[in-house]
Order: structure tokens, then sequence, then C-alpha cells
């Protein structure tokens, strides 16, 4: 089932959890075989010599392609997109905002310590934080209005890493989900996986959405129930269940992209 | 010859590694102790040390001062909360961590807690640093609690970690352990780590075996001491035979000669 929401959905937390009745037994023999794929994709790219730097793979990579993708070139979306995804922990957490942007950065402070991009922040004048903290309340507005309820029931949890080394370390599969609620233990699939963009979703999306299964998939060996993406810049939601197909077409799209970044190194 | 082993993670596997630990573990003997003390007593100390597996992982290379963030309070504060939830079934992850946290913070109130201690560090922050570090502490417990809950053994959160001072040699050893798990009369200690084992990652696994076999009373070692890389989907293991205490004692003394030897650089 693929739900495409034009309008902001009343609740993203509704669409992710689903029908409870509807959900599929867990899939955990899926796994091997997506590895087996991916092995034997990267050998036929790179062949069997170890390499000494590891090509990382990201979703930013696949949303953007190789050779677009460049996070220095526009550091305030980047900021804008840091910054939200602290605003999803902290409703997470069940904490309420008044001063959106200097609440945020001073959470996102204390989490990252003293970077460029927080260095960033100390030089902006006036204007241009006054700018900030307009376009990051839109966006919060969206995501608090969107999300819905997020009962601790379903464990929720933020900012989720995963790191899948593949071909003897020379490919590396790095992945964040922004938010992932169910678990991988039942009987039935419940993982629900979610993405929150401040950018608008386009067809880089889906590949993300892919990407993030796979690699969930690989890291847990538990296909998950649904991947999601939300964009707080135009209130849309993509949520589609996974299935073995979508798995596949996921490795190919790393497989793709694995070659582009070959190229591009 | 070391018993490390490396495997995918799954709870048939960890089950696994639990039913097949060794059924008799190493003892460390009073001799033991005293040519570790030995050893280390002839390492200099400039002040007093602290060791642990990170430090032996790192080879003894210095890092910044610790600073307490979001990050580092989590194993503390969800540890803390996945017990409360053992003791509660009716808490949430959420509703534990918010009990920790508001334990601390009347911790910090009443006095009890020292500056630079993890109470007076939760007092110290704003509502919004305060849920990023709930948020945190969910997310430890809740990988925690999906490989305790996995097991067929039966499984405890660990009170504390593994502590060891080493007699007139200015040295305090830390092994941490995150879970406890029994199973035929033997201990099988589990870690959870974040990231990925790096090439040094058996070595600190066997650290923490050795400091929590010189820390238990009668020297006897876990049977197995499992780390989990729940990120990286890995699981590594190490037996508590005396080869890998042996070889555990050994990379704990290097570390202490490798870190006086840094410090020595610096200071010429």
């Amino acid at each position: 089932m693929t739900s495409v929401l034009d309008a902001s959905p009343l609740n993203v937390m509704d669409v992710l959890r689903g029908e409870r009745e509807h959900r599929p037994l867990a899939n955990t023999s899926a796994a091997a075989g997506l590895r087996a794929a991916l092995e034997d994709g990267i050998y036929e790219l790179l062949g069997p010599e170890l390499r000494s730097e590891p090509i990382n793979v990201r979703a930013s990579a696949l949303r953007h392609g190789a050779l677009v993708f460049d996070p220095d070139g526009a550091p305030l979306a980047q900021l804008r997109g840091i910054l939200i995804n602290q605003a999803l922990r902290l409703l997470s957490a069940g904490v309420e905002i008044d001063d959106v942007c200097t609440e945020l950065v001073v959470a996102w402070r204390a989490e990252v310590g003293r970077t460029p991009l927080t260095e960033l922040v100390d030089r902006l004048d006036a204007d241009e934080l006054a700018r900030l903290s307009t376009d990051l309340t839109s966006h919060w507005i969206t995501l608090k209005r969107s999300l819905g309820p997020l009962s601790s029931r379903w464990l929720p949890r933020t900012s989720l890493r995963a790191y899948q080394r593949l071909a003897g370390g020379n490919v590396v599969l790095r992945d964040v989900v922004d938010l992932m609620v169910g678990t991988t233990t039942g009987d039935v699939a419940s993982v629900a996986l979610l993405d929150i963009t401040t950018s608008p979703l386009g067809e880089g999306a889906e590949r993300v959405m892919r990407y993030h299964a796979l690699v969930q998939t690989l890291r847990t060996s538990t296909v998950p129930l649904r991947t999601s993406m939300f964009s707080t810049a135009t209130g849309e939601l993509w949520s589609t269940d996974v299935d073995d197909e979508l798995l596949q077409r996921s490795v190919i799209d790393v497989l793709r992209s694995l070659e582009q970044l070959r190229a591009a190194a | 010859m070391t018993t490390l082993t490396h495997r995918r993670l799954s709870s048939h596997i960890l089950n696994r590694l639990i039913d097949e630990a060794p059924s008799e573990p190493a003892m460390l003997t009073d001799d033991h102790r005293r040519s570790l003390s030995a050893r280390f007593r002839a390492v200099p100390a400039n002040d007093h040390r602290r060791i642990d597996a990170w430090m032996v992982e790192r080879a003894g290379r210095p890092w910044g001062a610790f600073r307490w963030s979001p990050a580092t309070a989590r194993r503390v504060v969800g540890n803390a909360a996945l017990r409360r939830t053992t003791l509660d079934a009716s808490l949430t992850r959420f509703d534990a961590v918010d009990s920790e946290v508001t334990d601390q913070l009347l911790r910090y109130a009443s006095g009890y807690a020292r500056a630079g201690s993890l109470a007076w560090y939760l007092a110290t922050c704003s509502p919004a640093v305060l849920g990023l570090v709930s948020a945190e502490a969910a997310n430890w417990a809740t990988q925690l609690a999906e490989a305790a809950e996995s097991l067929d053994h039966p499984w405890s959160i660990a009170t504390s970690d593994a502590y060891y001072d080493i007699a007139r040699a200015r040295t305090t050893l830390r092994g941490r352990r995150d879970l406890v798990v029994t199973s035929s009369q033997h201990r099988i200690l589990m870690r959870v780590r974040a990231g990925a084992p790096g090439k040094s990652a058996g070595p600190g696994l066997r650290a923490d075996l050795t400091i929590d076999a010189l820390a238990d009373v009668n020297g006897a070692s876990a049977a197995r001491i499992i780390g989990l890389w729940p990120e990286a989907g890995v699981v590594l293991s190490v037996d508590g035979t005396m080869t890998d205490l042996r070889s555990g004692a050994r990379d704990l003394v290097r570390t202490a000669v490798a870190n006086q030897r840094q410090h020595l650089a610096r200071a010429a």
C-alpha cells in the first residue's frame, strides 16, 4: 500500500502506524539475500582488491546524486534541516518549545559542541538570524501540526544511526533515520521509519525511503513494515510498505550510486 | 590463542552465544593480582591514572577533557531507566527516563550532587537540552531492552560498572558492563556500544572482561563477554579463559606504559 497525501495529513503517526490487524509477519529471511546481492554487485564494480579508504554511501548521495550534492554550498539550508531534526527529537520527548530558534540552537550546541556550523551561527547578523528564526518557526509549525501524538508505547527512537560494512570494508553504507517506531522483536512487522526533510519531496525522496528500509533490514535482519518521508516545506507525506521488490530496487539504487561515487573519486 | 568471535546481530545469535559459553571460566588468584600490581607499580604515574577499555582501544592516547552532553549522559540515564521498567512494568521507557532525570535533579536540589556530576550537569541544562538527554536515553534504553528481551535466559541491568584499585600503583581500572545474563550458574556480561567496532574492539572487550574478574571478590571471570554494536548490527564476544584474561591484563599494562610515554613526550 502506498499513501501519497497532497494535503498536509491530519496525523503523520496514524499513517505510519497503520492498522494493526493488517501487519504482515516479520520477514527475517530477506536480509541475507540482499547482502549477497550487494556483495556480488560491489565485486563486479570494484573487484577483489581492498581499498585503502572505503567508499561511503549516504542517503544524501541517493537524494541528490553524487556529483551534485554539496552541503557546504548551502550551509543555512543544512542548518535548518539539522535544527528541525532537533525539533523532532524534542517532540518525541514531549518537550514544549516557546522560542523555537533559540531553544533548538541551544539543544543542538549541547549535542555537538563547537563545529564550523555552530561558528557560522555565531557569525550571523541580526537580519540573517531573524530570517532563520522565521524559516524555522514555519517548518516547526508544519511539523508539530502534522506529526500527531507520539505515544511512548510505540518505542519512538530518534536520529538512529546505522553502518553497514560491505565487501571486506571497501564500501560502508551509512544512514541516519530521523524517527523509528515499533520493535524488531515481535512476530509481526511493526517498525516504521520516518525521514523529515525541510526540502520539497522529489524523485530522490523515493530512493532515500528505499535506502532507509534497506539499511535497516541489513542492520537488524528484520524487514521494516513501512518507510516514510515528510516534508516540512510542503506538508507532504510519502509512505510506502516495505516489500521484496522495494528492497531489490534499493540494492540497484545503491550500486548505481556507488558507480557514480567511484567515478567522482 | 584469543577466543574473539565476530557475528551479525540477531536474537538467535545472542542466545547461541549465551548457550555455548564455556562452562568453566577462569579464576584469578592472589598471585595473579600481586603480579599485575607489580607490573603497574613499575610504570611511574604522575597523577592518579584511570584506565578503561576505551583507553586500551586508543592505545593510551589522551583525548579531550570529559564533557557531559546528551550523548555522554545517555548510558547512565538509559540503564537506570531500563532498571526502573524492569521493576515496574507499567512504566514506559520515556516515563522511566523522566523519573530518572527527576531523581537526579532532586539529588542536586537536596545538595547531594558534587560539581561535575551528572545531577549537576542536568540541573544546569535548559528544558530543551533536558529533552535531548531524554531522547538519547530513551534510544539507549530501547536498544538495550530489544537485545535483552530477545534472550531466553534471565538477565538484569548491571548495578554499576566494575572498578578495581591497584594497590600502591595509583591506578584505577574501570570495566563497563550493561547487562548481566545468568545461565547455568555462570555470568555472561553484555556491553552495548555506539558506532561500528574498530580493529581494537576485541582488546577493549578483553579489558572489560579482565577488570570485571579483578573486581570480583573471588576473582571469578564471567564465562563470556558479548559486545553489541546495534548501529552496525554486529556482535563480538570473548570467552573468560585464562589466555584472554592474561591478554587483557597485558593490554592494560601496555596502555599505562603508552600513556606515560605520551605524557613524558608532551612534557618534554
